[in-house]
């Protein structure tokens, strides 16, 4: 109990840190959204001053880091002056498409991932192990920016996949199978990218923390007893080599929202990645603070998660807290 | 003064005790007759913010709002002269100080409800409220004093100024008639900034342009539809706009506007890039696309010269000592070479500038400017008269240096999400390294770009490009005037830096209040004159407007002012049925 | 021992590639910044034995390539006229490792230019600016392990000797800095980091920046590794001859550190290499000309290079071949430290 109050107070710091961070980084930036209107020749300078001071940004630092979180802990993130609206609903719409990505792609790696690495493991040093060492070193040294691109000359040349975007026009009116078709359609060229990308280094590890509990001696007693191969490995290797893997479990979680910012940019996926690029481009404050925030979020929950999956799955951990 | 065409259609005034129906006077639209129904789709690149006139900032909200609501006289985009709208006709008073507008009777808002001078008089206080900080109350401002408006009967505004003004009636494109029914008791309750989301419920936002609002989707859609009360018809007699539904879909960029264009998702696409254009021409497989000649555009590049006075770094003084001498400028403009801009930047569909009057205002343009040929012999020997000179590195390669034998470097900002300025800062930084000058390019986001070339005033040189929105020289008043916010190299001043500038601000001011073209004309070469003479902004190149429409797509004329393809909405049609055709 | 043969070939490749690099004035035909306004978006010339009249020729040949006429990004081959290749010609001046001046290059063509990967949108040849553009790409991975091993070394040594406080107060912050999502932090330091600076130093600001980073990970590894260290029994029995901390540190600690910190090093250079081109790919990187990795793909962000300039793809694969290498040498490395691990344990060291 006292290990789950530790790490949430922990998180929490974390937070906040991460808060002030990034607070302070978009505050010191120079330029605001109102140099938008400086171009067009129809505006005068004054009439941007005055709405500068209207919506504030020439107030001091503390007091709008101090209305800035007042606001987020009453569940609004600040104000979007881009959008001229509150930053949570933007961030809110975002993060789900992003999330639509990201959770398909990591269910998809992770699925693929374990059996792969479990496979490879058991045959440890043989030709076919080898193959796939070679054919994830292959993918794994590809950056995902040539892939990204890659795929996108592909669907251009060949014209069989939506190049960019969610839906298509008609979305709305298609029938609910249809709809699903269609975003599956849009789907598939980012969850491949990102899926290609991850893959290999999950493979890798899989295969590695399996390889290392394969030689453990309780495993060979195991053998011994008559347990089948396919019951010995995925009930008592697998979870012995839980433990990394638990951990990186928790890391993929952690860059659910923050992984795929290239890929989202380069295939055009009306994500949080676009999102912030803009913002940033656009200097507006909130919505580059709420979306950090929500990454870092999702990182820290991530491991906290991965935290409280190890201290439930290995009872070494929960001996050793105990004892503490 | 003017024309003024109306036929009376619709059924024959019948007073009932409790309504009076006016007859409805439409605007009859010469021109192609098309055939009603179908759904239109275009593509915004990027999301509008508002649907409210008094607070939209931002192009895309612009773009939309256009087409949501309608003006009292506007410019025919294609003839660039102005026509009657809302306004059946209009009277400028001997002196020039008043116009006086007769509004067309028997219109409705897009809600049904009637419009009357009143809503042009709660229109005009609004935009002139001070407290309401609309965009729209600069432009209402003649020499320093706003306009009054005041209602002479029921269907007639008269406008007062305070001294004439050249640009006449053209003042009144785009000024938006609001309805007062839904917008009076927001705007006594201060709450008009609020007024006109895109969260707003599609009966309680109302206006007279050919469409109105049917739902949005946020991050995907706007769909408008056919405004039934519209006040325009076609030469037959048919209410317009023909089609029932306009749709614009956000598209964060401009490349997948081209994907969505290529597949046939959207029908048209315009303010596409050279080289977007020359991709979707090679294989135009259901539609066409248009080159509509040169724009009104016009990129330059311009110096800090800027007086921070006891402010200013040594590093700066001694850079703005090599900015201000003329004959610097005069080099640099002879080193840069237009030609290769067009080709490589524009490929082609384009025009070098030496003027800040684009070539496609026909009207305007000084044919007399000198167009002096890209040498770098004369730019040399300009920089030899101002007192500088060359040495030789040890690679062979040469630096300019400066009378206090200092070498001059720069650096050049740019907007980074401008692809096309970019590519122009780099063949001019190779162009001026042949001088011996050693420039850097610096990238950076268009607003904090903007912060530093007007606010904080941190930068050597700056290339920028300003799309005047009316061929008329008043529309870019702000970069001609000293005093003006987007006077780049020396934006606001108090009193104007040098004598030429003073100069300029006299023609300026003058034509402003001249009355006939002819004057307005001279005044304005002879400003364009003196720009030349000083370089202080060194004209680099103009694109042309290229668009595209599917082949389905009647009353296709892509104009070259804005909204290039949209101007006339509403006499698109859709030449093969109500099917909007796909793929 | 296997290990070392392998971990030594790795190293072998890895100093050619990084050699080909290094010297790219020589390889390279012309000076990456120069350009070629006649010739915008030129496709890779392909190399002939045999011309158009059948005849064979010993020494292999280019065709001039032409711009089409009336196109603007259309070329035509211009076959009456074979250019032959020649080899160790002089061209261009070039300053060798960055001081030595010479003229030689390893090929180019007497009366025009050979573009053997092609040109981007000013006529720059794509090869030249490809090899010079990997002297950035790779410096800045180098010297930003080089930075982030040496803040990681630092924080963890002091980290894992003094405990107490500081440890926990600096782990703290190594975990603030892993919570944060480093593209984006990266992304806000960049943006309001000063812009008008010169290539070099915006070069340096950038490595300085990626560099500050990462420092977390490292500085964990190492404070793990100096905790272990600290409790071995022959560090134990230095102190109790009268070793300062200082001495103790250098002899005992440090080295033992050493093998955590080349793993490191062969895993983030990569990864800092990949986050420069990242950089430079969204525009906040090294600016004009000077070329990068990430600077020659940027312009496949548009549509029309994607779909009309296939060749302008190929750095992308590029940095293939260093990855591989370092990956090789960060798993021979791992294995190699596995192994020491297993000897120490046999000599009960």
């Amino acid at each position: 109990m006292r290990y789950l109050v530790r790490r949430l107070g922990h998180a929490f710091f974390l937070l906040a840190g991460a808060s002030v961070l990034a607070f302070l980084f978009t505050a010191l930036a120079p330029g605001t959204y109102f140099d938008e209107m400086r171009l067009n020749p129809q505006i005068a300078p004054e009439t941007v001053a005055a709405l500068r001071a209207q919506y504030g940004v020439d107030k001091p630092l503390p007091l709008r880091y101090a209305s800035w979180l007042n606001s987020v802990l009453h569940g609004d993130m600040g104000f979007s002056f881009a959008y001229n609206g509150p930053v949570a609903p933007l961030l809110v719409v975002r993060a789900r498409n992003t999330l639509l990505l990201t959770i398909t792609s990591t269910l998809f790696a992770w699925a693929i991932a374990l059996p792969l690495g479990v496979w490879s493991a058991e045959r440890l040093g043989r030709l076919s192990d080898r193959l796939l060492s070679w054919g994830t070193a292959v993918l794994l040294v590809i950056p995902d920016l040539a892939l990204a691109l890659g795929l996108l000359i592909v669907a251009v040349r060949s014209g069989w996949f939506p190049t960019g975007g969610m839906a298509s026009v008609d979305f709305e009116t298609l029938s609910p199978a249809n709809k699903l078709r269609d975003l599956a359609l849009h789907m598939i060229l980012p969850v491949t990218a990102l899926v290609l990308s991850t893959l290999p280094l999950l493979v890798r590890h899989v295969r590695a923390s399996v390889a290392d509990v394969l030689d453990a001696p309780f495993l060979l007693a195991a053998l011994g007893h008559g347990i089948p191969k396919r019951t010995l490995l995925y009930r008592y290797a697998l979870p012995a080599a839980a433990n990394p893997l638990i951990s990186l479990f928790g890391f993929s979680i952690g860059v659910l929202l923050s992984g795929s910012l290239l890929i989202e940019v380069v295939m055009s996926w009306p994500g949080l990645g676009p999102l912030l690029l803009e913002a940033i481009l656009a200097r507006d404050l909130y919505v580059v603070i709420g979306g950090m925030l929500f990454s870092t979020f999702f990182l820290v929950g991530g491991n906290l998660f991965a935290d409280m999956l190890l201290y439930w799955a290995d009872p070494r951990i929960r001996a050793e807290s105990n004892a503490r | 003064m003017l024309l003024s065409l109306f036929v009376f259609v619709g059924p024959p005034a019948i007073a009932f005790p409790q309504e009076k129906i006016t007859k409805e006077e439409l605007l009859v639209l010469p021109g192609e007759v098309g055939r009603p129904g179908g759904r239109l789709v275009v593509s915004l690149r990027g999301e509008p913010k508002t649907l409210n006139p008094l607070i939209a900032a931002d192009a895309r909200s612009r773009e939309v709002i256009g087409v949501m609501q309608a003006d009292l006289v506007h410019i025919n985009r294609a003839r660039q002269q102005t026509e009657p709208a809302l306004a059946k006709s209009w009277k400028i008073s001997p002196d020039g100080l008043s116009y006086t507008i007769v509004l067309r009777q028997g219109l409705k808002f897009s809600d049904g409800q009637p419009l009357d001078a009143d809503d042009v008089l709660f229109t005009f206080r609004v935009y002139l409220d001070e407290n309401v900080h609309a965009p729209q109350r600069d432009l209402l401002i003649v020499s320093g004093k706003p306009i009054t408006v005041r209602k002479a009967d029921a269907h007639t505004v008269v406008f007062q100024l305070a001294k004439t003004y050249g640009v006449g009636e053209r003042l009144f494109d785009g000024l938006a008639i609001l309805p007062r029914h839904l917008l009076e008791k927001p705007y006594q309750e201060g709450k008009l900034g609020q007024s006109g989301s895109l969260a707003t419920a599609a009966d309680q936002w109302a206006g007279l342009g050919p469409f109105r609002l049917k739902e949005y989707v946020a991050g995907q859609r706007l769909v408008l539809e056919r405004n039934p009360y519209y006040w325009k018809s076609d030469a037959q007699g048919n209410r317009l706009p023909y089609v029932d539904e306009l749709v614009f879909l956000f598209v964060p960029n401009a490349d997948a506007q081209v994907l969505k264009f290529q597949s046939g998702e959207t029908d048209m696409i315009s303010q596409l890039g050279a080289e977007n254009f020359s991709v979707l021409s090679r294989q135009q497989r259901g539609y066409t696309m248009t080159d509509a000649g040169p724009g009104l555009e016009y990129n330059f590049l311009f110096f800090n010269l800027n007086d921070a006075g006891e402010k200013t770094s040594p590093e700066m003084q001694r850079k703005q000592k090599w900015f201000r001498e003329v004959k610097f400028r005069q080099a640099v403009s002879a080193a840069v070479d237009r030609e290769a801009i067009v080709r490589l930047v524009y490929q082609g569909r384009g025009a070098a500038l030496w003027g800040l009057v684009a070539p496609g205002n026909r009207r305007w343009g000084n044919e007399k400017l000198p167009h002096p040929a890209w040498s770098f012999e004369r730019a040399r020997a300009l920089l030899k008269e101002a007192g500088f000179s060359w040495s030789n590195g040890p690679n062979g390669e040469s630096t300019l240096l400066d009378s206090d034998g200092k070498p001059v470097e720069f650096s050049i900002l740019t907007s980074s999400s401008n692809a096309d300025r970019a590519k122009m800062a780099a063949l001019i930084q190779d162009d001026l390294k042949q001088l011996g000058m050693r420039v850097q390019v610096v990238p950076l986001e268009s607003r904090s770009l903007l912060d530093r070339v007007t606010q904080s005033r941190d930068y050597d040189a700056c290339i920028m490009g300003i799309a005047s929105y009316d061929a008329d020289p008043n529309s870019d008043i702000s970069v001609w005037l000293s005093s003006g916010g987007l006077h780049l190299w020396n934006p606001s001043q108090a009193h104007p830096a040098t004598p030429w500038e003073a100069e300029i601000d006299r023609l300026i001011e003058e034509q402003m209040s001249a009355r006939t073209f002819e004057q307005r004309k001279k005044l304005y070469d002879r400003a364009q004159e003196i720009l030349a003479e000083n370089q202080p902004m060194i004209f680099l190149a103009s694109p042309n407007i290229l668009a595209g429409a599917k082949n389905s797509i009647g009353n296709f004329r892509p104009a070259v002012l804005e909204p290039y393809v949209l101007w006339n909405v509403e006499q698109l049609y859709l030449k093969n049925g109500t099917e909007n055709a796909t793929r | 021992m296997r290990v070392r043969r392998v971990l030594t070939r790795w190293l072998v490749t890895l100093g050619v590639l990084h050699g080909i690099v290094g010297f790219a004035g020589f390889f390279a035909p012309y000076d990456p910044v120069e350009q070629d306004r006649k010739s915008p978006y030129l496709p890779p010339m392909r190399f002939h034995l045999i011309d158009g009249q059948g005849h064979f020729h010993a020494r292999p040949f280019v065709y001039a390539l032409k711009l089409r006429e009336g196109s603007f990004d259309r070329y035509v081959e211009n076959t009456t006229e074979p250019q032959p290749v020649r080899f160790f010609m002089k061209g261009a001046r070039y300053r060798l490792l960055g001081f030595l001046p010479c003229r030689r290059h390893l090929f180019g063509l007497e009366n025009t230019r050979i573009y053997l990967l092609g040109t981007d949108a000013y006529g720059r040849d794509q090869l030249s600016r490809l090899l010079f553009g990997g002297q950035v790409s790779l410096l800045a991975g180098l010297l930003g392990a080089g930075i982030t091993l040496s803040i990681g070394l630092c924080i963890g040594a002091v980290a894992g000797s003094f405990g107490g406080w500081r440890d926990s107060l600096l782990m703290r912050l190594a975990e603030l800095f892993m919570a944060l999502p480093w593209l984006y932090v990266l992304f806000a330091i960049r943006a309001f980091l000063p812009l008008a600076v010169s290539p070099l130093r915006a070069f340096f600001l950038i490595i300085t920046v990626i560099g500050i980073v990462g420092w977390a990970r490292p500085a964990r590894l190492v404070r793990g590794v100096v905790l272990s260290a600290k409790e071995r029994d022959f560090v134990r029995a230095a102190r109790g001859f009268g070793a300062t901390h200082g001495y103790l540190f250098r002899r005992h600690i440090l080295p033992e550190t050493s093998s955590v910190l080349l793993t490191q090093a062969a895993i983030l250079i990569p990864q800092y290499v990949l986050a420069e081109m990242t950089l430079s790919f969204l525009g906040l990187g090294v600016p004009e000309p000077v070329p990068s990795w990430g600077n020659l793909l940027s312009s496949l962000q548009q549509y029309s290079v994607l779909v009309s300039y296939w060749w302008i793809y190929l750095p992308a694969l590029a940095m293939v071949p260093f990855f591989l290498g370092y990956l090789g040498l960060a798993s021979s490395l791992q294995e190699r430290g596995a192994a020491y691990k297993i000897e120490s344990r046999i000599w009960g060291i």
